[in-house]
C-alpha cells in the first residue's frame, strides 16, 4: 500500500512539476545585513550584493563569467568621441519601478548625485583625481567628458547605479531603479524581500521573489541550506563544506597579503624585505589554515584581472637564502635586529589568528624578531591607511584586498603610488608605470599593468604578498548556481536558475 | 492623595524618588562618558567609506555630520537634541538612532522577560525541593545539573541544539523570527545559565531556612511539606534570590550577544556590538541609554520587591 501511495505522489509531483520547473520564490542567506539600500552605496558589498543589477542597474555591465569585458546593460553601445569624452547610447523602452520612463536626464542626476556633498555616497571614490561632466545630448544620448581623459570610463560607469530624476540628493531607504526586481519588504534586523517586476526590460528571470535572511554565524547559515530555510549561502566556513553535492569553493576576489612601511628601518632595505619573502612557506598553509584550493598570490589582484602576470613567479621557501640576505644587511650596519610588529585584524579572515602566528614562527626561524598585535577594525584602519603615525617603529600591517573589478587601477594606486592612501613606499619608477597604465588602452594597457606587477613584486619587493583566497558557498540542489569572483560584491538574481 | 511622610507609604515614595536622583546621576555621568570616549576611539569616516576614500571624502563626510566641530560643541548639540527627544541619525541606516535602538530593545525585552520568568518559575521549584531532602537523590541529580547549566558555554549548546533539533530531527526552525516556533531555540539556550545558577542560590538559601526555628514550629504543629516550603520558608528565602535574579536579568537586558548572533535574533546586544565596532555614535549612546533605564527601573522593581517580602525594610 505504502509503495503505491509514494509512486502515486512520485506521478503527481511529475505531472505537476512542469508547471513550475524553472521558475519560483528563492531564500539567500547572507552573513551582514545590508543596513542601508541605497543604490549609490551598492559598491559597498553588503549593500551590493542585494540590490546591484536586482534592483538598481547601471550603464554597463562588468562579463566576469566570460571574457566579454564590459557589456551593454542601461547603456545599448557607446563610443569615443574626438575630443576623448565618451558618448553612451541608453536603452529606450526602460522603466523605474515608480513607474517612470528612464532617460538620459535619469543618467545625470544619477551621476551628479554621486558627487554631491549632501551625501556620502561611496561610490564617488572611483571618479577621484578626475572631473567628469555629462551633459544631456538628448533623450537616450548621453556625453561624459573626463578631464584627464579616461580610457576606462565605460568599466567605471558599471560601477554607477542609475536612480530616478526625482531622487533627492540625501541618502533614501526606498530604492527605486529599473531592475528586474523591486523592494518589496525591508523588515530591519529580519528580512529584506525583492520580488521580480512584470514591466521589466529584459529577459524574465527564473527567480520570481527573492527573500534575504542575515545570520552572522557561518554554521548556521549552511545548517539553513541544509535544513531548507534557505536555498542558498554564498559564504560558509571550511569546516562546513563536507557536502559534494551542494557545497563548493570559489575564487573569491581576495588577496591576502602584509603591507610593508619602506619608511622605517630595517624594512627600507630590499634584501629584509625580499628576506621577509623566502622565510614564508607559502605552500605550507594551503590545505592547513588556508583552504586547499586558494591561490598563492604574486599580485595584489586575482588572476582574472586586466594585467595579471604569468611570468611572476611566486617567491620559493628559502630559509637559508633570508639568513644569508639578513645577514648581508648587518653586515652593512642595517639593524636587522629591531623587533618588527605585524598588525592584523581580529577575525579578518577564517583562522587569521593562527595564520599569523604561523608567520610570526617562520620569520623568528631565520632570525627576524617579530612581535604579533591583533586590532579591531577602526584601529587597524590607522594603521593601514595613511597618515602613519610619527615615531612609530617598523611596522608590518596584514591586510586583505578585494577587487573584483576586472581591472587593477582600482587597487594599483592605493596600494602602490607614492600619493596612495595604503602605499608603504615611494617609487618614481612606479608612479610613471600607474600613470601610463591608468590612462593605456587595450593591449597596451594589459601590457603596462603586467610591468607595474612584476617591478612591484620582483625588483622593489614592496610586500609580502600571501594568498588569492576561496570561499566556500552551499546551494540547494534545487538551484543551478555557481558564484563567481564577483559574487562577493554582486550577487545578480537573473544569474541563478531553477531546477 | 500624597500619603503623610512618616506613613510607610511615604517612606516608600522617598525611598523611590532617592534611588530614581541617584540613577539619574549616574545616567548622565555614563552618557558624558562613553560620548567622549567613544569619540577618542577613532574616526566614523574611515570606517563608513571604504579604505580607498581620498581624504576629501572623510573631511566631506565629518562635515556632512558635524564631526569636524570641537568636542564640546558637539556635546552640547547632542544635549541639546537629547533634551528635546531627538537622539540623532544613526550613520549607517540613515534613519532615528532611537527607532534603531527601540525595535531591537523590544526584542531583547521580549527574550528576557519569558526567560527570566521560566527561569524563576524552575529554579525555585526546583531548588525547593532539593532543598527539601538536602544530600538526597534529586538534590544530587539538580546539582548535577544546574552545574553543568552555569558552566556550559552557550555557543556550544546553541549550535548543538541547532544540529540536533533543526538539521536532524527538523522540529524547530534553526534561526530567526517569524513564528513562536522560532523563540524555542534561543529561550532554552538562553534558560540554560541563569537556572543553573538560581537553583543553587533557592537550594543554598532554602536549606537555611528550612532549618530555622520557625519551620521546625511548623513541623511540630504539624503542618505538610507543601506549606512548608513554599508559604514558610520560601518567602524568608526569597531576599537573597532576587538579588540573583535581577543581576541574571539585567545581563539579559544588555543583549544576549551570542544567541543573538546564532539565532539571527535581531537584539540589542549585537546591535550595541556592531554601533560600537563602527563607531555609529548616537546608535551606540540612545543603546546604552535605553539599556540603563531599563535596568534602572528593575532594580527598582527589585527594591520595591525587597521591601514587599520584608517588612523590616518597609521600616
Amino acid at each position: 500500500m505504502k509503495r503505491i501511495l509514494v509512486l502515486g505522489a512520485l506521478m503527481l509531483g511529475s505531472a505537476l512539476s512542469p508547471a513550475f520547473a524553472g521558475s519560483g520564490p528563492i531564500k539567500i542567506v547572507l552573513a551582514e545585513e545590508a543596513d542601508l539600500l541605497e543604490p549609490c552605496m551598492a559598491t559597498r558589498s553588503n549593500i551590493g550584493r542585494v540590490i546591484m543589477q536586482n534592483v538598481s542597474e547601471t550603464l554597463t555591465e562588468l562579463d566576469v563569467r566570460g571574457d566579454k569585458g564590459v557589456m551593454p546593460r542601461l547603456a545599448e553601445k557607446w563610443e569615443q568621441n574626438a575630443d576623448g569624452s565618451w558618448r553612451f547610447h541608453l536603452r529606450q523602452g526602460v522603466k523605474f519601478s515608480d513607474g517612470t520612463t528612464f532617460d538620459a536626464k535619469d543618467v545625470k542626476h544619477s551621476f551628479d548625485r554621486i558627487m554631491s556633498d549632501k551625501n556620502a555616497c561611496e561610490s564617488r571614490r572611483y571618479f577621484g583625481g578626475m572631473t567628469v561632466t555629462p551633459t544631456v545630448v538628448d533623450d537616450f544620448t548621453i556625453d561624459f567628458k573626463a578631464d584627464p581623459v579616461q580610457p576606462i570610463l565605460p568599466l567605471l560607469l558599471s560601477l554607477v547605479t542609475i536612480v530616478p530624476e526625482e531622487t533627492p540628493l540625501e541618502f533614501v531607504r526606498e530604492p527605486i531603479g529599473t531592475g528586474p526586481y523591486k523592494l518589496t519588504n525591508w523588515t530591519p534586523g529580519q528580512q529584506i524581500v525583492l520580488t521580480g517586476r512584470e514591466d521589466y526590460w529584459g529577459a524574465k528571470p527564473e527567480v520570481t521573489e527573492a527573500t534575504y535572511l542575515f545570520r552572522a554565524d557561518p554554521s548556521v547559515r549552511a545548517a539553513m541550506v541544509q535544513a531548507g530555510e534557505a536555498d542558498l549561502s554564498p559564504s560558509i566556513s571550511q569546516l562546513d563544506a563536507t557536502n559534494p553535492a551542494t557545497d563548493f569553493s570559489y575564487l573569491d576576489s581576495e588577496t591576502v597579503y602584509l603591507r610593508i612601511d619602506h619608511n622605517i628601518e630595517p624594512l627600507n632595505d630590499v634584501r629584509v624585505r625580499r628576506a621577509l619573502n623566502l622565510a614564508i612557506d607559502r605552500q605550507a598553509f594551503l590545505g592547513t589554515l588556508v583552504p586547499d584550493s586558494a591561490l598563492l598570490a604574486t599580485a595584489i589582484v586575482p588572476p582574472p584581472t586586466l594585467g595579471w602576470n604569468p611570468d611572476v613567479k611566486v617567491f620559493p621557501y628559502d630559509p637559508d637564502g633570508a639568513r644569508t640576505l639578513l645577514e648581508e644587511a648587518k653586515a652593512d650596519g642595517v639593524k636587522v635586529d629591531t623587533p618588527i610588529t605585524i598588525i592584523a585584524r581580529s577575525a579578518n579572515f577564517p583562522n587569521v589568528t593562527e595564520i599569523m602566528e604561523a608567520i610570526q614562527a617562520q620569520l623568528q626561524e631565520v632570525g627576524f624578531k617579530v612581535e604579533l598585535k591583533f586590532v579591531e577594525v577602526a584601529e587597524h584602519e590607522q594603521y593601514y591607511s595613511k597618515p602613519f603615525k610619527e615615531g612609530r617603529g617598523p611596522q608590518i600591517v596584514a591586510a586583505m584586498h578585494d577587487n573584483s573589478k576586472g581591472d587593477p587601477s582600482f587597487s594599483m594606486f592605493f596600494k602602490y603610488a607614492t600619493e596612495g592612501t595604503q602605499s608603504g613606499f615611494s617609487d618614481p619608477k612606479v608612479d610613471d608605470l600607474i600613470k601610463r597604465a591608468s590612462a593605456a588602452v587595450g593591449d597596451e594597457r594589459a601590457k603596462l599593468w603586467s610591468e607595474v606587477i612584476a617591478y612591484v613584486h620582483d625588483e622593489v619587493v614592496a610586500d609580502v604578498l600571501l594568498f588569492h583566497m576561496v570561499g566556500f558557498s552551499r546551494v540547494s540542489e534545487r538551484l543551478d548556481f555557481k558564484p563567481t569572483m564577483a559574487t562577493n560584491g554582486t550577487l545578480q538574481l537573473s544569474e541563478i536558475k531553477i531546477k | 492623595m500624597i500619603p503623610p511622610p512618616d506613613s510607610p507609604e511615604g517612606a516608600m515614595l522617598r525611598f523611590i524618588r532617592k534611588r530614581a536622583v541617584a540613577s539619574l546621576i549616574s545616567l548622565v555621568g555614563l552618557i558624558v562618558m562613553v560620548f567622549f570616549l567613544s569619540r577618542l576611539t577613532g574616526d566614523p569616516a574611515a570606517l563608513f567609506l571604504p579604505v580607498e576614500a581620498s581624504a576629501e571624502m572623510k573631511a566631506q563626510f565629518r562635515e556632512l555630520h558635524g564631526l569636524n566641530d570641537p568636542l564640546l560643541v558637539q556635546f552640547a548639540r547632542y544635549v541639546g537634541d537629547v533634551v528635546t527627544g531627538d537622539f540623532g541619525e544613526s550613520l549607517r541606516k540613515a534613519r532615528p538612532a532611537l527607532d534603531v535602538v527601540l525595535e531591537a530593545f523590544t526584542w531583547t525585552l521580549w527574550l528576557a522577560l519569558v526567560t527570566m520568568t521560566l527561569v524563576t518559575g524552575a529554579a525555585i521549584v526546583v531548588g525547593s525541593l532539593a532543598a527539601f531532602r538536602a544530600g538526597g537523590f534529586f538534590d544530587r541529580l539538580s546539582s548535577v545539573i544546574s552545574l553543568l547549566g552555569a558552566s556550559v558555554p552557550d555557543f556550544w549548546v546553541a549550535i548543538v541544539a541547532i544540529v540536533v533539533f533543526s538539521v536532524n530531527l527538523a522540529w524547530l526552525p534553526t534561526s530567526g523570527t517569524g513564528s513562536l516556533l522560532h523563540w524555542i531555540l534561543p529561550i532554552s539556550v538562553l534558560f540554560i545559565r541563569p537556572f543553573g545558577i538560581i537553583v543553587q542560590v533557592v537550594r543554598g538559601s532554602m536549606i537555611g531556612a528550612l532549618s530555622s526555628a520557625y519551620v521546625k514550629t511548623a513541623r511540630a504543629k504539624g503542618v505538610k511539606s507543601g506549606p512548608i516550603i513554599f508559604v514558610h520558608a520560601l518567602r524568608n528565602a526569597m531576599l537573597p534570590v532576587i538579588t540573583v535574579i535581577g543581576d541574571q536579568a539585567a545581563s539579559l537586558l544588555n543583549g544576549a550577544v551570542i544567541i543573538e548572533t546564532i539565532f539571527g535574533f535581531p537584539g540589542v546586544g549585537k546591535l550595541m556590538i556592531d554601533s560600537i565596532l563602527q563607531r555609529d555614535f548616537n546608535v551606540v549612546l540612545a543603546a546604552i541609554l535605553v539599556t540603563a533605564l531599563a535596568i534602572f527601573l528593575m532594580n527598582l522593581l527589585i527594591d520595591l520587591a525587597y521591601a514587599l517580602l520584608d517588612p523590616r525594610i518597609r521600616h
